[in-house]
């Protein structure tokens, strides 16, 4: 089995693509870290802004904002006053807000681990490597389960990738110190609560991955089905990228919570508001698990029963 | 004596696809040893069959045992002893030759680099074979299937028509390179082709497919000796003459190098006696064999893709 990923990885890793991608990633990780530095630079007065940002936050709540709107506001507020109070500047023109901003490239690295993973099984039908591939002492689902385990490497290499070139860069542009500053938040008894930084940013990364992981399955799955790299990329890039516009537009319909990205965003649970009230974290954990398990045993059903005829 | 377990069985094979009958129950056996030889035109069903012996694809009824394991029910076990290429032999482009070798190496147990260098030798791909494969010619990438295909060293060989792409140098060298190894070892090999005369100068038997259907299995001796001729062509100087002399005792045709006469192996001495006799120079006898082609297309009833 470590032989059948070995194989998987070096058709991943000795292919120039892979080295591109890898320097695209870097590449954008750069530039963004760079525009952060250039338009968010460090407020030397952070106290004279926060208490101005305070002033306009109390002036719009009295002009009967909507339920959401006032969440957010009164949100703000304490952990505004909190910093001042006890004195913790905000993360931003420092190491650990460029990591922080930069987290919304996780998008990218599920972009790329799509490309990966889609070519992974369709590529061995379009290259027509298949036949020999499959004339091995190896069951079929064990070359599929190398495959999708290569995967799921490529993309945690990506995700330390970023995290590595957000953190290098950011602490090229602003130093490296920072790191003491806690990150605040507001917990569910409405006091502000200290967490260390990189504790957050696991967290933001980990639950990331449940999109990452969903999606990278999804376009596997299409992959295996179809094999076609062309139809597994866009159908899910698609679907990715056209989940939140619509998720939002359909929430009022009951049946959108049993849509697969209605459930990945798990953050919602810790510090947000659910898609719909009837949505706990408990009941997207189910969804989330339904449909992994389904997408799995349909690619493992397909391609360990097809007959090959490349 | 028992005869000894054939490599492989083929027991009822078929193969339906949508109530159409693609492969009808093949069964035939290839022995230790032996180059087997699977005939047919294109369309006839070859590489369905190879596909259905390799495990690509499934058998609608039958089975098909390798080294007595079932390839439908025991699928690791029985395919552990093919080595095969299945129609043309695609790697993977961007990896080098040896690569793509250590790839396949990695996937069957007790395959080394010194074996790697050795199959690699055997097939006279050592000046090559870290060069891309994108930049090897067809047959260049036939003899990575080849080293690919033994690199296990399997107790069957399957060969899906080998001599695609080669050049006739390469194909005398695949010949004489089967030959050696089933002669050394307890390899057997089958191939498939519709080339005739490849086959014929290959293979100890040959099966003859057509329609999914086995038409014949014949050993190469049987098939040249059925088509030992009944006829000779007398080369004279003189043909009309010649016919002449002969008319009293049997037919005789004028063909543009003399006469030709129906006779048996004996009486040809008798006719060119006669020949001498009547005062004609006589500059040859040849036999009027028919070609394993003749045969084959007399079997098949031509090469129509069915």
């Amino acid at each position: 089995m470590l032989k059948l990923i070995r194989n998987e990885n070096m058709k991943i890793y000795r292919r120039p693509r892979t080295w591109i991608l890898l320097l695209l990633l870097i590449g954008i990780a750069a530039f963004g870290a760079y525009q952060i530095h250039r338009f968010q630079p460090v407020d030397a007065d952070w106290k004279k802004t926060l208490t101005e940002q305070n002033a306009n936050y109390e002036q719009s709540l009295k002009d009967h904002p909507s339920p959401q709107l006032r969440d957010y506001l009164e949100e703000q507020l304490k952990l505004n006053q909190y910093r001042l109070e006890h004195d913790l500047a905000p993360a931003r023109g420092t190491v650990w807000g460029t990591v922080l901003n930069l987290k919304d490239l996780i998008i990218l690295v599920t972009i790329l681990t799509v490309i990966v993973a889609a070519d992974a099984v369709a590529g061995e039908f379009s290259q027509g490597t298949a036949k020999l591939l499959l004339i091995r002492p190896h069951s079929r689902g064990k070359v599929l389960l190398a495959k999708y385990i290569s995967a799921l490497q490529f993309s945690l290499l990506l995700l330390l990738v970023l995290f590595a070139s957000s953190y290098g860069f950011g602490g090229l542009l602003n130093g490296f110190d920072g790191a003491a500053l806690p990150h605040l938040y507001l917990a569910a008894d409405g006091t502000v609560h200290e967490r260390s930084v990189l504790v957050h940013i696991f967290t933001v990364y980990g639950l990331s991955c449940v999109s990452l992981l969903m999606t990278v399955t999804l376009a596997f799955m299409i992959s295996t089905v179809f094999r076609s790299s062309s139809l597994a990329i866009g159908l899910s890039m698609a679907v990715l990228l056209l989940s939140d516009t619509a998720v939002n537009l359909l929430k009022g319909y009951w049946w959108i919570k049993y849509y697969l990205f209605a459930n990945t965003d798990l953050s919602v649970y810790l510090d947000g508001t659910p898609l719909r009230s009837d949505m706990t974290l408990t009941f997207s954990i189910l969804v989330l698990a339904g449909y992994f398990v389904a997408m799995n045993v349909l690619s493992w059903t397909v391609f360990t029963k097809r007959d090959i005829a490349v | 004596m028992e005869a000894p377990t054939p490599t492989v069985q083929l027991l009822g094979v078929t193969k339906r696809i949508g109530g159409k009958t693609l492969i009808d129950r093949l069964s035939f056996e290839i022995r230790k040893g032996e180059i087997f030889g699977f005939l047919g035109p294109n369309g006839a069903g070859k590489t369905t069959t190879i596909r259905m012996m390799v495990g690509l694809m499934s058998l609608t009824e039958g089975d098909v045992l390798i080294e007595g394991k079932s390839i439908s029910k025991d699928y690791e076990r029985a395919i552990r002893h093919v080595g095969a290429i299945v129609e043309n032999p695609e790697f993977y482009r961007y990896l080098s030759g040896y690569r793509n070798l250590v790839h396949y190496a990695r996937m069957v147990p007790g395959v080394n680099r010194k074996r790697i260098l050795e199959v690699v030798r055997l097939v006279g791909l050592e000046n090559r074979i870290h060069d891309k494969v994108k930049r090897y010619s067809l047959g260049m990438r036939q003899r990575l299937g080849v080293a690919q295909a033994l690199l296990h060293k399997p107790a069957l060989l399957i060969l899906d028509e080998p001599t695609n792409g080669l050049d006739p140098a390469g194909i005398r060298e695949l010949r004489d390179y089967l030959r050696r190894l089933t002669r050394e070892g307890n390899i057997s090999v089958l191939v498939s082709s519709h080339q005739l005369a490849e086959m014929e100068l290959m293979c100890d038997r040959i099966g003859i497919l057509q329609n999914g259907r086995l038409v014949d299995v014949r050993s190469m001796q049987e098939l040249i000796r059925d088509g030992e001729a009944s006829r000779y062509v007398f080369e004279v100087n003189d043909p009309a003459k010649a016919k002449e002399a002969l008319a009293c005792a049997r037919e005789a045709e004028i063909v543009p190098e003399g006469v030709e006469v129906l006779a048996e192996r004996e009486e040809a001495a008798e006719i060119a006696a006669a020949l001498v006799r009547a005062g004609i120079r006589l500059y040859g006898i040849r036999p009027v064999t028919k070609s394993l082609e003749d045969k084959f297309l007399e079997m098949t009833g031509g090469d129509r893709i069915a």
